[in-house]
């Protein structure tokens, strides 16, 4: 495997030949600096004022940053953060690689591969949910009474399981969590799905002759041909666990309490409902700067553990 | 092909107003109105009584204005809510939109310079007569852009207050009366609590918590004291006998089983549903929900009475007519919301459910209908409504929501609740001095 | 449902791979037991879906009496041709299409040709490069908003889907890029290499060694994108004003009321919102099986 992965021949990276590469570049960093870097920078410009989001900021150094630090509000948000990774990131990375391979490889084995795309579709139907109506379906299910979920337990005998589940800080941010992986799984699922099927089928064959199990083929053959994927999902999964606003805006708004309070939401409140843009943009800059931090550290790690 | 475009269950409506401009198409029009366009947003609901009438309005504009090409567009309170000031600030907007109240909104626009000072105008086609002053508060923003003083930017055509929708049904069964003082509410609810039945249904994940205890503090409550809080004209002491005693029978309202322990995961649409499935003898909520509930309850008969004891309650004038610097039609824009005020468009509004602030009782039919618009014009004259407690300060909201779920599920007690009730109002007001 | 009409018309050429031919006769009870555990977490998962239709199709005096659980005492369409009339459903339909197309094609290239020049070309400063692309992924949406705004108000694109399209063509081109080049750093480069030697130029190279390969994965974006972009709320809210300009999302958020809202015409407006996407994904769902075969790396 090493060889085929290692970029070998010398001719294909003298930087004469790299340099041809650059017009593929163009329009993709053209629209990066125009939507992406000016307004980033920008923002960063605007964390050292006080504006409100009409008229002439006013520059008042930093004030915005030392205010954030004490701000205990936002640390408290940042705690629940590492609540949304385990939620967005890591439960739905390995439920789904797992699916994934039981899906293409089990399941697509023994009941052909329209069988296993049909369960692909179903369990990534979650996502194509706008998450105004995810917040209303799952505020039908968690209902406290009459709720769908308090209703079934009742009706099998499990009435003290029972809870408030969103309206009581013990049970609020798991029942947040249980709906983000019920919408993540779909994602990691599809792009799994679609990574196995770019690897070599025949290795799984092989070691499948050699008599091992299918745990086995799993841990050996089948995770180690999906790494840049599952790089990919845990990257882009932690982030947007890291960035998550909209569900938490539909499901809790945060509450009760700040049992549910996430870092987005909380630049959201200054952003738009106490038109503190100067303050809202010091937090996304301190948050953008973290995530960028953190992705990198990812990426160095990403590309190390694809040389190996 | 210029069309206006109309967006409304109504298809008569919309088949009068095509008519309408055919005829204007044919039968030339007013000079002065020539090739002048209006355009109108809303964000109220079609089928709801402010839509409706202000749908009507805009057909009454039509006819006296045969040669203004009129463009409506239904627009969401998301978007007004939270770009507005940028739309505002935009070769975008329109000449007359219906704007949201308050400080963080309407405000920042009045402040920034966005909206068009209508005093005069007001005064010239006499609407600060219509409407009552303390309903107008919500049009008026000060230099800072605190609402309930300064110019007036905008004009509420409807009303809001907050009473308790009781099942009459329900009383009945159980033997209740429609009770007079807080005494009398809490013997009321003894009673249900007695049979079973938990009395009131309430959304401590929405508003419904604020209000219920907003209430409770104006029990306790004189004018001065909403006034020093509202409009910042004394100190507020937030651990005076109001909020003391609010907070405390919010605890213990609980405690008794007044409302379910499960009140906060309760959204707003989930209170209502309690009431209107019959389950539940008592909401206490605004006049916004009239109108679901009129076509939503079929199976018993409700009533509303005002808080028990109450002088004070809270209510507002509604969402409110701006106009932007930037329109076009200034003059036509304040036809327009002359209209919305007109005597028959308001009765068409009490008809259709809606609270408007300048209807003649005598001419709303519905009875249910004739009693709120009633209600809201003696507690308006009274000079009763006390404003929504998140209104003091930006983003308010959010942080009683959540104190009052800390304190309902026992995660703090009352001392610190009033404290973490007391801190971003005087965060707020120490940055507007 | 649906689900089972479309994906039952898969392609014959499905049924004849390698896999599908010889795992047939093997089936034993495990097999059966998994999938019996499959079928029941994938019903679980589709839970709130069946309250959207149970919901939509209720009306809403029949709401507020039974409340969102109890079965329909009839069949009431109103909720959905109101949500239609009101909102003027089908200008919305064809807008929300348009820039979710627009933006999925463009982003998919865009992504391909970024992810080509960091992840085949390893030009210099590959690796800050993606980490610049990081950005797009990592600024939270809040933080755009009131610059893009102004940017563009500036350059008269405010309130126009071109600016919407542009923006998010970028943002989602960010997330395809780190995507695709991570993919790409797996690439055989064997196969580059009998390619170069055949004197094949760049662009040679991307279109007919690369793209095959990267099919499926670009379908895969491709979805994505369409769905990400069909549901994006909140960058429509601010960027698109006008009624001929906004999209389906926008239109369910009129049901939401100051204070009020109606559950019943928004499960409605959220199965006709949905119909869409849920087309887009199952069409795409047949492509990928054929890509699948024609993808594989021999």
């Amino acid at each position: 495997m090493n060889t085929q992965f290692q970029p070998s021949a010398a001719g294909l990276r003298t930087s004469r030949n790299r340099r041809g590469y650059l017009l593929y570049l163009l329009p993709g960093i053209t629209g990066l600096a125009v939507v992406v870097v000016l307004p980033f920078v920008t923002n960063v410009v605007l964390s050292f004022t006080k504006w409100a989001g009409i008229g002439t900021p006013t520059f008042v150094g930093l004030e915005n940053f030392t205010r954030l630090l004490q701000d205990s509000n936002f640390w408290v948000s940042f705690v629940n953060s590492i609540a949304m990774i385990v939620a967005m990131a890591i439960i739905p990375t390995a439920l789904s690689l797992l699916l994934a391979a039981l899906l293409y490889d089990f399941i697509g084995n023994k009941f052909g591969p329209r069988i296993a795309s049909f369960f692909r579709a179903g369990f990534y139907l979650p996502q194509i949910l706008p998450i105004t109506v995810v917040g209303i379906l799952w505020g039908w299910i968690l209902l406290p009474s009459g709720g769908v979920l308090n209703t079934v337990l009742d009706g099998a005998g499990l009435g003290a399981l029972k809870s408030n589940w969103l309206g009581q800080p013990s049970t609020a941010l798991a029942a947040v969590m249980a709906v983000l992986v019920w919408f993540q799984v779909g994602y990691c699922l599809v792009i799994f799905m679609a990574g196995l099927s770019r690897t070599d089928p025949s290795l799984t064959e092989a070691a499948s002759l050699d008599g091992a199990s299918w745990l086995q083929r799993f841990r050996h053959v089948i995770v180690p041909q999906l790494k840049p994927e599952i790089y990919v999902v845990l990257l882009t999964t932690t982030i947007t666990a890291l960035k998550v606003f909209g569900p938490i805006f539909v499901l809790t708004k945060g509450g009760p309490g700040n049992a549910t309070t996430v870092p987005s939401y909380f630049a959201w409140q200054n952003f738009f409902s106490k038109n503190q843009i100067g303050y809202g943009a010091a937090i996304s800059t301190v948050m953008t700067v973290l995530i960028i931090v953190l992705a990198l550290v990812f990426l160095k790690v990403q590309s190390k553990g694809q040389e190996d | 092909m210029k069309v206006p475009i109309f967006r409304r269950s109504t298809a008569a409506a919309v088949m009068a107003v095509a008519a309408a401009l055919a005829l204007s198409g044919c039968g030339g029009s007013g000079a002065a109105d020539a090739s002048k366009t209006l355009t109108v947003w809303w964000f109220e609901a079609p089928d709801s009584a402010m839509g409706v009438s202000s749908a009507q309005a805009l057909k009454d504009f039509q006819a006296a204005h045969p040669g203004v090409t009129v463009k409506f567009e239904q627009k969401s309170f998301d978007q007004i809510q939270q770009s507005g000031s940028m739309i505002l600030n935009s070769s975008s907007a329109p000449d007359v939109l219906e704007y949201a109240k308050g400080s963080a909104t309407a405000g920042l626009a009045a402040k920034s310079g966005l909206l068009t000072d209508l005093t005069d105008v007001a005064a010239k086609d006499g609407w600060d007569k219509k409407i009552p002053a303390s309903v107008a508060a919500v049009g008026h923003y000060d230099d800072h852009g605190v609402l309930g003083t300064g110019p007036l930017y905008g004009v509420p055509a409807y009303g809001e207050f907050v009473g308790v929708f009781y099942n009459k049904d329900m009383f009945a069964k159980y033997g209740v009366k429609v009770p007079t003082t807080l005494a009398d509410f809490e013997s009321a609810m003894d009673a249900f609590v007695a049979h079973g039945v938990t009395p009131l249904t309430m959304s401590g994940a929405e508003y419904g918590a604020n209000h219920l205890w907003y209430e409770l503090a104006l029990s306790q409550a004189d004018r001065k004291w909403v006034d020093n809080f509202q409009l910042y004209k004394g100190p507020v002491d937030f651990h005076d006998k109001a909020w003391t005693s609010a907070a405390q029978t919010m605890v213990d309202w609980g405690k008794k089983g007044y409302f379910s322990k499960d009140s906060t995961g309760i959204k707003a649409t989930d209170m209502l549903n309690a009431f209107t499935s019959g389950t539940s003898p008592m909401m206490v909520s605004g006049s916004w929900f009239d109108g679901q509930l009129k076509t939503g309850v079929k199976s018993f008969q409700w009533g509303r009475f005002q808080f028990p004891g109450n002088k004070l309650t809270a209510g507002s004038g509604g969402n409110i007519w701006v106009v932007p610097k930037n329109s076009k039609n200034k003059d036509l824009a304040y036809d327009f919301i002359n209209r919305t005020l007109d005597t028959s468009n308001q009765n068409l509004m009490g008809n259709s459910g809606g609270l408007p602030v300048a209807a003649d009782p005598a001419a709303v039919t519905d009875p249910q209908s004739s009693a709120a618009v009633a209600t809201f014009k003696s507690i308006a004259d009274r000079d009763g409504l006390a404003y929504y407690p998140d209104w003091p300060a930006p983003g308010y909201y959010d942080q009683q929501v959540k104190a009052l779920q800390n304190l309902l599920t026992g995660a703090i007690p009352v001392k610190d609740f009033n404290d973490a009730i007391a801190k971003p109002y005087q965060d707020y007001l120490s940055q507007l001095k | 449902m649906a689900v089972t009409d479309i994906s039952s018309m898969k392609t014959k050429t499905a049924e004849a791979t390698p896999h599908a031919a010889r795992g047939r006769s093997k089936r034993g009870v495990a097999a059966w037991i998994v999938l019996a555990a499959l079928t029941v977490t994938l019903l679980l998962t589709l839970v709130p879906f069946y309250l959207a239709i149970l919901n939509a199709f209720k009306s809403a005096a029949d709401y507020a009496t039974n409340g969102p659980v109890g079965l329909p005492q009839g069949l009431s369409f109103k909720g959905i041709t109101t949500f239609w009339e009101n909102v003027d459903f089908g200008n919305k339909l064809i807008n929300s299409l348009v820039i979710s197309a627009a933006v999925s094609v463009g982003a998919v290239v865009l992504s391909l040709l970024n992810a080509y020049a960091i992840g085949i070309g390893r030009i210099r400063g590959h690796r800050v490069l993606l980490a610049l692309f990081m950005i797009g992924l990592t600024l939270p949406q809040e933080a755009l908003v009131y610059p893009l705004y102004y940017l563009s108000k500036e350059v008269g694109l405010y309130d126009t889907k071109t600016s919407i399209i542009i923006v998010l063509t970028v943002l989602q081109s960010a997330f395809g890029t780190y995507f695709v080049a991570s993919v790409l750093s797996a690439f055989p480069r064997d196969v580059l290499e009998a390619a170069k030697i055949d004197g094949a130029g760049r662009l040679n190279i991307l279109i007919h060694v690369v793209l095959p390969i990267l099919r499926p994965t670009l379908m895969v974006l491709g979805t994505f994108f369409f769905i990400w972009t069909w549901n994006e709320f909140f960058l429509p809210l601010v960027m698109l004003v006008s009624d001929s300009n906004q999209t389906v999302t926008q239109a369910m958020g009129t049901l939401q009321g100051a204070m009020t809202s109606d559950p019943t015409t928004t499960a409605g407006a959220a199965l006709l919102g949905m119909l869409p996407t849920l087309v887009f994904f199952l069409i795409f769902q047949r492509t990928l099986t054929q890509g699948i075969t024609a993808g594989a790396i021999k």
